[in-house]
């Protein structure tokens, strides 16, 4: 089967049916000049009965960074901003406004008003990472194609679930590391095409791992809903720096903690597992045992993944790099051509164009899900302090109660997935 | 140096150095090959989580109990779980807890509580596996929440028990599109475990009745890999 033809396109309305069914068709060459070129999709422009329908969940932060992607490019038509902060929607509405010339666009506190909109074609989600899989699964459920910052997944049961329903519901679910095949070219490169022989391994470094956070609590700002904000994760009072959204991952930040995020080994992880699964071509796989070699010394605790295949991924092995590779450059290897972004415009003109061809994209939810799947088993392998077996058929740790505890954490009511 | 952790543990609260109680963090992975010392640790957890300590505190044990939690903490989770304030955490460590007995104490509670507590409880219920009997007639509850919460668990859950709960009820026309789905977690999942006849009757339910577009091409794409797997 041709899968680049699995997913149908979305049910929408044309230009010509849209104008039509306004009665407007028989009277359009009589309207009066001052309608705009690009209405029309004239010099270029997409006229906007055409344009790809988006609506942004989640717009602080990177959220902010992908909502003027998205509103900046051509292809599409901003229609509703999501925010559980009010300054935060309300700005992003009054952009999209600017954008338009109009005062159109709707602005939500609850996401599941904006999925329910049979107007919108598909999402971005830029949220904290505990939301992200109830958010993605609701907009596949509601025919939405979705664009999902990293890390896509907070624990592991969450990663298949995303995969049912992109695939349940034929949509174009991509996940958010652009860093996956722009900043680690020179190294996927020279793996793809051959000149490093034999690829054995490859090293990954990131830093620390999230930990508790037990802020004091101070009052919830007026406009923000914090309990929206917590959503499944454990009720905890109000704290500026519990939910900022800045980059650090050490403290003071909602990546730091881990009922939101497993930290650097996530929030890094997803790009450099990414870079490096692509690198060393296992994006198709997870890795069957995850090797623990504790500290010795003043050398830190460091992981070693076994793909099924024979690939090793190690994480902080003492005296490597970062993406740094161990190869035998005597067993030669042909060059294999290596996969890249359809359209223009990074990883999210990746998405647009697949959202109109049907076609899966460069980081389509299942490579993303495997990437996640590696940062998840070394987050729980630190934590537990050994080696784990991994059956990723089953997804489980076979035989091993205290591992499959870690596989995922209860949501708080009324939050279900 | 766990002494003092878990005097400081009896007045944790929002705001205190979350340090003071490492200690007991590194006894919850260290005590794994020593049960005794394991056994002591929980007991010692278990009588934090039945004071009056501070909610922070008990919401720490809690998360302990997730990861080192026997049958012996399953009685003191359990009267937790009609507590607004703490059966979200009573539920984050008995559906990780693997010992039977804790999807007993789920299933003991889940007919005494209501609204958003008696969701919760449905939720881990679901993610345990187990609980279709009691999940069944909560399809047809008067709460449309409730409802919706237990069609979920059952997709969860997708076995043939499931999968006929689903199959058998009549949803409110505001859930007909979430049963569906929820069928539908379960014909997958029966397909990829082989039984491919279940699934194949399930899509054909679905498209008796009508459904929507999106359900429609989801149950066809369905039925063609029941007919081509």
């Amino acid at each position: 089967m041709d899968e680049k033809k699995l997913f149908p396109a979305p049910l929408r309305t044309t230009r010509r049916e849209f104008l039509k069914a306004a009665g407007l068709a028989s009277t359009a060459l009589a309207l009066p000049t001052f309608i705009p070129a690009s209405v029309l999709g004239r010099d270029g422009a997409v006229p906007p009965s055409e344009r790809i329908r988006v609506g942004g969940i989640g717009l602080g932060n990177m959220g902010g960074g992908d909502f003027g992607t998205f509103l900046g490019r051509p292809e599409v038509q901003y229609l509703a901003v999501c925010d559980v902060r009010k300054n935060v929607r309300d700005g992003k509405k009054a952009q999209v406004d600017e954008r338009y010339k109009s005062k159109d666009c709707v602005a939500y506190n609850d996401f599941r008003e904006l999925l329910v909109r049979e107007d919108i074609d598909a999402v971005h989600v830029a949220t904290p990472d505990h939301w992200h899989t109830l958010i993605v699964t609701e907009a596949c459920r509601r025919g939405k194609d979705v664009f999902c910052q990293k890390p896509e997944t907070l624990t592991l049961r969450e990663g298949p679930l995303m995969v049912e329903y992109a695939r349940r519901y034929s949509r174009v679910v991509s996940g958010g590391s652009q860093r996956v095949r722009e900043d680690y070219r020179g190294t996927v490169d020279m793996c793809w095409g051959g000149k490093l022989g034999k690829v054995l391994s490859i090293n990954v470094v990131t830093n620390n791992l999230s930990h508790a956070c037990n802020l004091p609590p101070e009052p919830v700002p007026a406009g923000f809903d914090w309990d929206m904000w917590l959503g499944p994760a454990p009720w905890a009072p109000y704290n500026a720096k519990r939910c900022d959204g800045n980059y650090s991952t050490e403290d003071f930040s909602w990546r730091s903690y881990w009922d939101y995020s497993s930290g650097e080994i996530t929030d890094w992880g997803a790009h450099h597992f990414g870079g490096a699964t692509f690198a060393v071509d296992v994006r198709e796989l997870q890795p069957q045992e995850v090797i623990y070699h504790a500290p010795e010394g003043d050398k830190r605790a460091h992981l070693e993944f076994v793909y099924p295949n024979g690939m090793k991924i190690t994480h902080c092995k003492p005296g490597k790099a970062n993406m740094e590779v161990d190869n035998n450059e005597r067993e030669t290897r042909a060059p294999k051509p290596i996969p890249g972004y359809k359209g223009k415009g990074g990883i999210i003109g990746d998405f647009l164009a697949c959202v109109r061809s049907r076609e899966k994209p460069f980081r389509d939810i299942q490579f993303a899900v495997n990437t996640m799947s590696v940062c998840h088993l070394g987050t729980i392998a630190y934590r537990l302090q050994r080696s784990l077996k991994w059956d990723a058929a089953k997804q489980t740790f076979p035989g091993d109660a205290e591992a499959n505890r870690f596989t995922d954490r209860a949501r708080r009511q009324p939050w279900q997935l | 140096m766990l002494e003092q952790a878990f005097e400081a543990l009896k007045t944790y609260d929002y705001g205190v150095d979350r340090h003071v109680l490492d200690p007991i963090d590194e006894a919850a992975v260290t005590t794994r090959n020593d049960p005794a010392a394991r056994k002591d640790l929980e007991s010692r957890l278990l009588v934090v989580l039945q004071s009056k300590a501070p909610r922070d505190a008990r919401d720490y044990v809690c998360r302990q109990l997730r990861t080192i939690g026997t049958a012996a903490s399953v009685s003191a989770l359990e009267a937790l779980l009609p507590d607004p304030d703490m059966s979200h955490m009573a539920r984050f460590a008995l559906e990780r807890i693997p010992d039977s007995q804790a999807g007993k104490a789920l299933e003991h509670q889940l007919p005494k509580l209501n609204g958003q507590l008696k969701i919760g409880v449905i939720s881990s219920l679901g993610t345990r596996g187990q609980g279709v009997s009691l999940l069944r007639p909560l399809l047809h509850d008067s709460d449309e929440a409730i409802a919706r919460a237990a069609a979920i668990a059952l997709g969860c859950i997708a076995t043939a028990d499931a999968n006929k709960a689903l199959g058998s009820a009549k949803p409110r026309p505001a859930l007909a599109v979430l049963f569906a789905d929820a069928s539908m977690s379960c014909a997958e999942k029966l397909l990829a475990t082989g039984h491919a006849k279940e699934a194949k009757a399930t899509y054909q339910r679905l498209l008796k009745n009508n459904p929507p577009e999106l359900i429609r091409l989801a149950a066809e794409r369905g039925l063609k890999a029941c007919q081509t797997g």
